[in-house]
């Protein structure tokens, strides 16, 4: 909580003058019981007209004071709480932006979406709220009671009483309102898993006609949601009746000690009046008790979760570069990644997880070269080449870059000279040239169709209405797998990369189209690793891994592996015995 | 120091409600979209009509209680304080009572309306989830995934959380309102009337303040619904971008959204700020005039001074139930507009209920108990947007047990001609027969649980193995579980993994490879043990030597199934009854591979171009 709160150090002048705004508001209020009893007892007991036209004028005068000083402090504290929401929020994406790639992986993606949406909200209403409104509460209180110890002292007594019991109460139900409330918000978070994850694949449970079975299990964890927040919200309600009962119990007390004490003259009926008014207000602030607290320990709640993705320790990443002067002002070697790559000895394991992935791979590859990756599913391809962009860092042994041990380059260094075409397409909201253009964010409207040309999509995209200002939907789904693979191999070429990685990026292609995007890429000169399941495009490689369950099986080019591994000659006869060509189109 | 002290008045309004506000629109028409989404909310809550009385009834109880009070406050100071009468004790112990009383009938209130609030949003969130199930497939593809999130989400909370609070607030604020306007005039008309002087005053603030906030606080929550979906889109591609190092950028987008929601929020939250500070100036306002008039009427012997005490509290207590909603205003108002946007959803047309047709043309929405398998298309089109075909004029047959090959260039329609058949989309014309009966009189939901699916993108739940290939046919034995993965060459790589079965994936199955997932996909289908079977592009990415063990596998399955198999391998295609050569949304040529190859058409160029470009 305190390192959130901390976020709102920036706006200490706005909030503290909001706090005196309000302060001068509580103050008029508090004045009127008061002035009341003046009234009573120097005005109306006494038949003073001049006395009640003076207190009540100036109660009138103050009324207009507390107007003003109230509209202004909704503009204080809006800003320090708008304010300070919009830096959490910034902070926290900026912290999961610089998130390594295996660390972000840790958290889940609708959890971070509540974290960054939800529970800044709360805390901005939380804040909102102190501000404003909570803080009275305690003000009133106490305020309260000091003027009736002021207006009576034996009589404001009776009010101190009831302190003792009030904030007992008050920290034992903030103490089990809070680990409630975080109950309810995990068993929200569950709910809400279940939505995301039904809208991800909501044509999978059409075609299975599931729908029945997912709604069970939505009713499920909605049911457990619903007992646990009546559960906890019971328990809030519950207390305050007993307050307020407390201190109606000094009320009475008030009423009848004040008629002996005024029996005996010590006291008035304006100054009993006035306690009893107190007493009334205490009650009047009270009666908001629960709400508050029901918002302080979901505020609780939330900045724990929000301080949990702050504190995630993470060295790996250097940090963010100044969005204003992106990659190259580093102070080591400006001179451009040429390419070449050479891995030594790399072994490589998920982190918390217990299956090697990659064992003992050790390859070099000249700047301008073709590798091909051949190897079966799972076989760990496309942990090697993430290993590359330093998606994730090899637990074992070093990959070096024109030399250079790849934990001696910045990130955006490495990063600028590689374009990385991943095996799930994921395109943005936007148009087609803003996807492609999303490689490279300055990129000429020519150097975007060169892209498109290499990436054999032009054509496709021409003969399309708006042509590159096509809108995608979400996951451009009026495109077909195969022009949305394209796309995003246009989007990887715009950067004109040292280093081409495709994962698999062209199954969902033709074999005429993607010959002609690898004769396209010839010409690039880029150092290219391309995971491929077809001996078509191995044939034409520089380097052949073929990696069987996380080891090298053998390497080499086609006429050697040809030649010296059973597995590769396996696979080629699989494709190119009789009738296991490939048949799509010609165009 | 002065910066900071003039910085809040310098936030920008945002334009678009400048234009709102300023344009003369009506604000009939905005209070009556707020009255419909709390009718609609209301309708909700009546279901438990039996409970709702019964807190009706304590929330009476407990206004009358807190209206006596006071006023028997009023009555010691004028009766006991200023004079000596007898049974002072009593007359305390019959207040105690009243506040003893007063505590258990709104204690009673509150936790029986909190069942009531919770159990109102436990069913709209589940007739939300139900009715999105509903929802044609085109809905989801229109609109960002989160933002779809956030009204199911933050808007749902947002209701719960104002029903929880606010709901007996409005109940009981009505009544203290009517209750104490009653025993003040009963008490002094005059005094009564002064109060009430600041009501106009009130209702024009309220009026001023309202007309701001409404659309506001949709603009707000309609800011924050963008900036979900740019969260969930940037998060789930953040792979890509960290290998394109475009972090800079996504923040400077981020900024901007978050940006427009500071605005937005700020300007909400300070305008519906004010309510309460009206609220309480003019609860302010009223004391002094009661206290000042009350004065000078006392003096003159008009009223006594117990009315007055009686009245300030009155006074208090008349505006503190709408201070108290004031007060709750904020949320009051973003639970209204979450609301309306949980509506807007619910109001989406659903892809035509099958029991909808089943009413309007009885024995004509068919559940299939049983199905041969035999497909047949007559001059079938469809197009996605208004204009333009993306088929037309597809007309085959396949009889039961056939399989089908779909062949043609990406994007000559093979998916879509799927998504027909399983009335993901319904042709614009033609007409789509399955065992001879024209599938939109079929219920989708028993036409598809005669058909299983392997699709391009598979997708896995978060759940273990087990519960993800079950999700085929959800009454599997564990054996039968086990069989399937095995014939689909699953259960290697399974047994490999740490736990087995038993392994729990993540959502979207991180952690194992795409064609582990395919692998794992291939098994569900064949648990569902379907008539018709699809194949779209299932093994484009599995390995060559794992294909050609699935390949058994898919074969044995196959038998005597109809299947459509969208593929690129000629071996697999070879093997079908029947080839559709598709180009450009038309069905060009079609027949076995030996035919078509010898009529010398398009395939055949296929075939060839196919084998010189191998060689090459």
């Amino acid at each position: 909580m305190g390192m959130v709160l901390s976020f709102l150090r920036k706006y200490r002048a706005a909030s503290i003058t909001a706090l005196l705004m309000m302060l001068v508001e509580l103050s008029v209020e508090l004045m009127q019981p008061y002035l009341i009893s003046k009234i009573i007892d120097n005005g109306i007991r006494v038949k003073d007209l001049s006395v009640v036209w003076l207190w009540g004028g100036v109660l009138l005068g103050s009324s207009v004071i507390a107007f003003i000083a109230g509209i202004s402090s909704s503009f204080f504290a809006s800003h320090a709480s708008q304010s300070f929401a919009f830096d959490l929020r910034d902070k926290l994406y900026d912290k999961v932006q610089s998130f390594t790639y295996s660390v972000f992986s840790r958290f889940e993606s609708s959890s971070l979406i509540t974290r960054l949406t939800g529970d800044v909200t709360q805390l901005q209403d939380m804040i909102f709220m102190s501000l404003r409104f909570a803080t009275r509460v305690p003000l009133v209180v106490f305020g309260s009671i000091l003027m009736a110890l002021i207006v009576d002292v034996k009589l404001g007594l009776l009010l101190v009483l009831t302190i003792p019991f009030l904030i007992v109460f008050v920290v034992w139900m903030m103490k089990i309102a809070t680990s409630n409330f975080g109950r309810v918000q995990r068993r929200l978070d569950k709910v809400n898993e279940v939505i995301q994850e039904n809208l991800t694949g909501i044509r999978l449970i059409r075609v299975f006609v599931r729908v029945g079975h997912e709604i069970e299990r939505f009713a499920k964890f909605s049911l457990a949601l619903m007992k646990e927040t009546v559960r906890s919200l019971r328990l809030m309600e519950s207390t305050v009746p007993y307050i307020l009962l407390l201190v109606n119990c000094a009320i009475i007390a008030v009423l009848w000690f004040g008629r002996i004490d005024i029996a005996a003259g010590d006291a008035t009926v304006g100054q009993v009046v006035a306690v009893a008014n107190y007493s009334l207000r205490i009650i009047g602030a009270l009666s908001a008790l629960s709400w508050i607290l029901m918002n302080y320990s979901r505020a609780i709640a939330s900045a724990g979760r929000i301080q949990e993705v702050m504190n995630t320790e993470d060295h790996a990443e250097d940090p963010l570069p100044d969005s204003v002067n992106a990659a190259g002002k580093s102070s080591e070697l400006v001179e451009p990644i040429r390419g070449q790559v050479e891995f030594r000895n790399v072994g490589f394991r998920y982190p918390g997880s217990d299956i090697t992935v990659l064992d003992g791979i050790n390859f070099k590859v000249e700047a301008g070269q073709r590798v091909a990756i051949l190897g079966a599913t799972g076989s760990g391809k496309s942990s090697l080449i993430q290993l590359i962009p330093r998606l994730h860092e090899p637990t074992q042994g070093e990959i070096h870059i024109d030399g250079v041990d790849t934990r001696d380059i910045s990130h955006s260094r490495l990063r600028a000279s590689i374009g990385y075409v991943p095996q799930e397409v994921m395109l943005f909201t936007g148009s087609i040239r803003d996807n492609i253009a999303w490689g490279q964010e300055n990129a000429s409207y020519r150097q975007i169709e060169t892209a498109a040309r290499q990436a054999q999509i032009h054509e496709t995209i021409d003969q399309l209405p708006e042509g590159y200002d096509t809108k995608l939907g979400q996951r451009g789904v009026n495109l077909s797998g195969g022009q949305k693979q394209r796309l995003s191999i246009a989007r990887a070429l715009v950067r004109q990369p040292s280093i081409l990685i495709l994962d698999d990026s062209t199954s969902a292609l033709d074999v005429a189209t993607e010959a002609a995007l690898l004769e396209e890429l010839r010409d690039l000169s880029c150092t290219t690793f391309l995971i491929t399941q077809k001996i078509s495009s191995t044939r034409s490689a520089d380097l052949i891994l073929l990696l069987d369950e996380g080891r090298l099986a053998a390497s080499g080019k086609h006429e050697d592996l040809m030649q010296t591994s059973l597995l590769y000659r396996q696979i080629f006869e699989s494709q190119y015995g009789e009738g296991s060509q490939h048949v799509q189109s010609l165009n | 120091m002065f910066k900071a002290l003039t910085e809040p008045f310098q936030h920008p309004f945002p334009e678009i409600e400048l234009r709102k506000g300023g344009g003369g629109r009506k604000p009939k028409a905005k209070a009556k979209n707020v009255s419909g989404t709390v009718g609609r909310i209301w309708t909700y809550l009546a279901r438990r009509k039996a409970k709702l009385i019964l807190v009706l009834f304590m929330v009476v109880l407990s206004s009358g209680l807190a209206l006596l009070g006071p006023y028997m406050i009023g009555k010691a100071v004028d009766d006991y304080l200023q004079s000596s009468r007898a049974h002072f004790g009593l007359f305390l112990a019959g207040l105690g009572l009243v506040y003893v009383l007063y505590s258990v009938t709104s204690w009673l209130q509150n936790i029986w309306m909190i069942e009531i609030s919770q159990e109102t949003v436990y069913r709209m969130r589940m007739d939300l989830f139900t009715h999105l199930h509903q929802l044609p497939i085109p809905f989801f593809g229109k609109r960002q995934q989160g933002e779809i999130m956030s009204r199911l989400t933050n808007d749902m909370e947002n209701v719960s959380s104002t029903l929880n609070s606010s709901a007996i607030q409005i109940f009981s604020s009505i009544l203290t309102l009517v209750g104490t306007l009653g025993v003040m005039l009963y008490l002094s008309p005059l005094l009564t009337l002064l109060t009430f002087l600041v009501v106009p005053l009130m209702i024009l603030g309220m009026r001023w303040i309202t007309r701001r906030t409404g659309p506001l606080y949709k603009q707000r929550q309609n800011n924050l619904g963008e900036l979900n979906g740019y969260i969930e889109e940037t998060l789930s591609g953040q792979r890509i971008i960290k290998a394109f190092s475009q972090e800079p950028r996504v923040i400077r987008g981020f900024k901007e959204r978050n940006e427009a929601i500071r605005r937005s929020g700020f300007w909400a939250q300070t305008i519906s700020g004010f309510i309460p500070k009206l609220m309480n100036s003019l609860n302010n306002l009223s004391f002094a005039i009661v206290a000042g008039v009350g004065g000078i009427l006392a003096i003159r012997g008009a009223v006594t001074i117990g009315i007055i005490i009686v009245f300030v509290e009155y006074a208090r207590q008349f505006t503190r139930p709408l201070n108290d909603l004031a007060n709750q205003w904020n949320t009051l108002l973003s639970a209204i507009a979450g609301a309306e946007r949980v509506f807007e959803v619910m109001d989406e047309e659903v892809e035509v209920k099958d029991e909808e047709v089943e009413v309007k043309d009885e024995g004509a929405s068919v559940k299939l108990d049983h199905v041969e398998g035999a497909v047949s298309f007559s001059h079938v089109a469809f197009s996605y947007e208004e204009n333009g075909d993306t088929l037309s004029d597809i007309s085959f047959e396949a009889k039961p047990g056939e399989m089908i090959a779909l062949v043609g260039p990406t994007g000559a329609g093979k998916t879509t001609l799927i998504q027909l058949l399983s009335r993901f989309y319904d042709p614009s014309d033609g007409l789509i027969t399955v065992d001879g009966r024209d599938i939109t009189t079929i219920q989708r939901q028993s036409l598809r649980s005669h058909m299983a699916f392997v699709l391009q993108d598979s997708f896995l739940f978060q759940g273990t193995i087990r519960e993800n290939i079950r999700f085929g046919r959800l009454d599997a034995t564990d054996e039968e579980v086990e069989e399937a993965s095995k014939l689909a060459n699953a259960h290697a790589f399974i047994m490999r993994l740490g736990g087995g079965y038993d392994r729990v994936l993540e959502t979207g199955g991180n952690g194992i490879s795409q064609g582990q997932k395919q692998l794992l996909a291939i098994a569900r289908a064949i648990l569902a043990s379907p008539s018709i079977l699809v194949l779209d592009e299932a093994t484009s990415s599995i390995d060559t030597i794992t294909e050609i063990k699935i390949q058994e596998g898919l074969q044995r399955l196959m038998q005597g199934r109809t299947s459509f198999v969208i593929a690129h391998r000629l071996n697999t295609i070879r093997q079908a009854d029947k080839i559709l050569v598709l180009k450009d949304g038309r069905l060009i040529e079609q027949g076995p591979h030996e035919k078509l190859l010898a009529a010398g058409g398009f395939y055949s160029k296929l075939y060839h171009g196919q084998l010189r470009n191998e060689e090459m």
